[in-house]
């Protein structure tokens, strides 16, 4: 059944079966809508998108005692073509205070911005329907471990129809990494917690001597209704400071090294894959017939592909070393093209972007890479592969020390070859803070994406 | 030919459409390109309670004046947010074909057919007035002995926008009114309501498979079968 078709309204007749003939309307087919789409290529496939480019680029910015408000803000950079503003800071909305922010998410009607704090796990949400440029505080969920059963440490938001769900990273009892899938609903109210599987507790999920319960990323392929989630580390690891976590061998051996595969509609994992290296963003393919995802393992600085087999089994295999993680290359954040054929793979310790043709989505080739900074951590690429934007801090209690400490949010444009600097904002000067999460605005919305044709 | 009939035409045809080609029998409905895998058994999982569903002044395709929750209570109510002026793509047509799909299944399960609702409530009142909802309707219900299918809209626009905040469904005018998909931009929103009057799930276009929506109901008259034992 493919229900992608519109109608005109053109009369003709038609005899579709033996026995009826029926006046009918002329079916045109219709691969996609009218205006072009855009949007960043990794977020949610329920979100509505954005039509044309992108206008804003909205940035979850970590307060610095003693820089400007020392509070974490919303941050709103002008990059509509031909604005007068174009590359420049038109709004900052502080919170209040320092959550360690860190990642967020719209939800699916792209009216609410959900930004959430991994230190004291409160959710900020903002309206960006009403004034696309001026964001508005709105409301804030300030019981989240209560609400959730013990959850802590929100991961971003991830738009879901009606709901958002917000991946965690941390459990109230020990602050260590065993933590849950959360669910609110779109006006902010609690529905449900999925804890992920562990040894004790697999949930009849395949593979259980895997499971360690750990959390990060959590993303849907709706054609398959399949779940994905990765593993990170919990709240005592990733609140303390990186050198003094890094000289503690116990410390380090709390890092997640699964993903699990989940039915995405009952919420109930089916397989676990052993991914050593805490495996973090999830990036699925957009093709219709594209059945993989992409993670990258930062402690061990491979690319892994989860994948549907000939058999009709899901597999994790690594596909790819990045680079020689005792130099620091540690990959912290991907992004994959609209069109599937080319990963960019942000690495914290060396500051540099690298770029893989993934065409054979099995064997990555490194085709370029470009150093943005003396650290980099997130990449947003737009959906028609052309314009990137990196910003600059991992963890308050991570980001490099000193003249290495620059926090930035730099935008490249992309020929299929080159990155080439397009515009810089120093968010130390502007008495910002430390930039981390960006998300695209826009005033104009468009279809749901909900066929995973690349256009 | 008018285009409100032309319009009426146009869905019908794609209710056809999509019977012809999924099978009327959601059970035997085959994996296709956007709903490529097995759905879940009726059971085997929960439906978390979101909120109670919002209440709300309507009018129905008799004329007759009600409370939106005369429709969410008593039944297990799938709820869909349309208007009929609506082309897009995988919007409101194919929220109409999969209600009408699961009408009929009604038709040949008297669990479904004494147990389930639908309601396709307009977002549009000022076009589709009773007369259109009762064409509309009456194209639709191909099946005269499934479950009940009720077609409304708000009472007043001051009626609709208090519906469509409780909801959450978004629903714009488009900057062009002759827009080729209809001259509002929305979501499309669907609503699994519980007997009690409690949703228990929401659909958009990339989870509106007839079979999970066909599950999703079974499993709550499974929910209530077990709590009555106890």
């Amino acid at each position: 059944m493919n229900m992608n078709v519109s109608l005109t309204p053109a009369l003709f007749v038609a005899k579709i079966s033996n026995t009826v003939s029926v006046c009918v309307l002329a079916l045109t087919l219709s691969f996609g809508v009218s205006n072009a789409p855009a949007d960043e290529t990794c977020s949610s496939p329920y979100l509505a998108r954005i039509e044309g480019q992108e206008e804003f680029v909205y940035v979850w910015t970590l307060g610095v005692e003693g820089l400007g408000d020392g509070s974490d803000k919303l941050v709103t950079v002008d990059v509509k073509p031909g604005s007068p503003n174009y590359g420049k800071v038109i709004n900052a909305t502080s919170v209040g205070g320092r959550n360690e922010a860190h990642h967020g998410g719209f939800t699916d009607d792209r009216r609410q911005l959900w930004l959430a704090g991994l230190e004291n796990s409160r959710v900020f949400i903002f309206d960006v329907h009403t004034d696309p440029a001026r964001p508005q505080h709105a409301k804030t969920i300030d019981n989240f471990a209560e609400a959730t059963g013990g959850a802590i440490g929100p991961h971003g938001a991830y738009a879901l129809p009606g709901r958002v769900l917000i991946p965690c990273l941390s459990n109230a009892k020990d602050h260590g990494g065993q933590t849950a899938l959360v669910e609110y609903s779109n006006d902010g109210n609690y529905i449900t917690t999925h804890w992920l599987p562990t040894k004790d507790d697999a949930r009849g999920a395949a593979d259980a001597r895997f499971a360690d319960g750990y959390g990060y990323d959590a993303r849907v392929l709706p054609r398959k209704n399949a779940l994905l989630t990765s593993s990170f580390t919990g709240w005592k690891n990733y609140t303390m400071d990186f050198g003094k976590l890094t000289a503690d061998p116990e410390a380090m051996k709390h890092f997640g090294s699964t993903m699990v595969m989940w039915d995405f509609h009952a919420r109930q994992p089916k397989k676990i894959f052993e991914v050593p290296g805490a495996p973090l963003e999830i990036r699925w393919a957009w093709g219709d017939k594209h059945n993989y995802a992409f993670t990258a393992a930062a402690l061990t600085s491979k690319l892994w592909l989860v994948y549907l087999d000939d058999r009709g089994e899901w597999q994790a295999k690594d596909i790819a070393r990045i680079g020689d993680v005792k130099s620091g290359v540690l990959p912290v954040d991907i992004s994959l093209s609209a069109d599937d054929k080319t990963l960019f793979v942000d690495c914290f310790g060396d500051g540099k972007c690298r770029v893989f043709d993934v065409s054979d989505p099995h064997k990555p080739k490194q085709i370029y890479e470009k150093q943005i900074g003396r650290q980099v951590n997130m990449v947003s690429q737009s959906w028609d592969g052309k314009r990137l934007y990196f910003t600059s801090s991992l963890l308050e209690r991570w980001d490099k020390k000193g003249e290495d400490n620059e926090q930035f949010l730099r935008a490249y444009t992309w020929d299929g070859k080159e990155l080439k600097p397009s515009f810089a904002l120093d968010f130390t000067a502007l008495k910002l803070g430390r930039p981390h999460h960006m998300l695209f605005g826009a005033t104009k919305l468009g279809a749901n994406r909900v066929v995973a044709s690349v256009q | 030919m008018n285009m409100s009939r032309a319009r009426v035409l146009a869905l019908a045809l794609t209710v056809y459409l999509s019977r012809l080609t999924a099978s009327i029998a959601a059970d035997a409905v085959s994996h296709d390109a956007d709903y490529d895998y097995d759905p879940p058994v009726v059971g085997s999982y929960a439906l978390p309670v979101i909120k109670v569903a919002p209440d709300g002044a309507i009018i129905d395709s008799d004329s007759k004046s009600l409370n939106l929750c005369q429709l969410t209570h008593g039944r297990i109510t799938v709820l869909s947010f349309i208007y009929t002026r609506c082309a897009a793509p995988k919007a409101c047509p194919y929220a109409v074909s999969v209600l009408s799909q699961l009408h009929a299944l009604s038709a040949d399960d008297k669990a479904l057919a004494t147990n389930m609702r639908l309601v396709s409530l307009s977002f549009d009142p000022d076009y589709d007035t009773p007369q259109r909802l009762a064409e509309s309707s009456e194209a639709m219900r191909d099946e005269k002995s499934g479950c009940e299918w009720h077609f409304a809209t708000a009472k007043s626009n001051a009626a609709l926008e208090s519906i469509l905040n409780g909801y959450g469904q978004a629903v714009d005018k488009r900057s062009n009114p002759n827009d080729p998909q209809g001259p509002l931009y929305h979501i499309l929103r669907l609503f699994l309501i519980d007997r009690q009057g409690r949703i228990r799930n929401i659909y958009s276009s990339a989870t509106l498979d007839p079979r999970l929506v066909l599950a999703d109901v079974k499993t709550l008259l499974l929910e209530e079968t077990k709590l009555s034992k106890h």
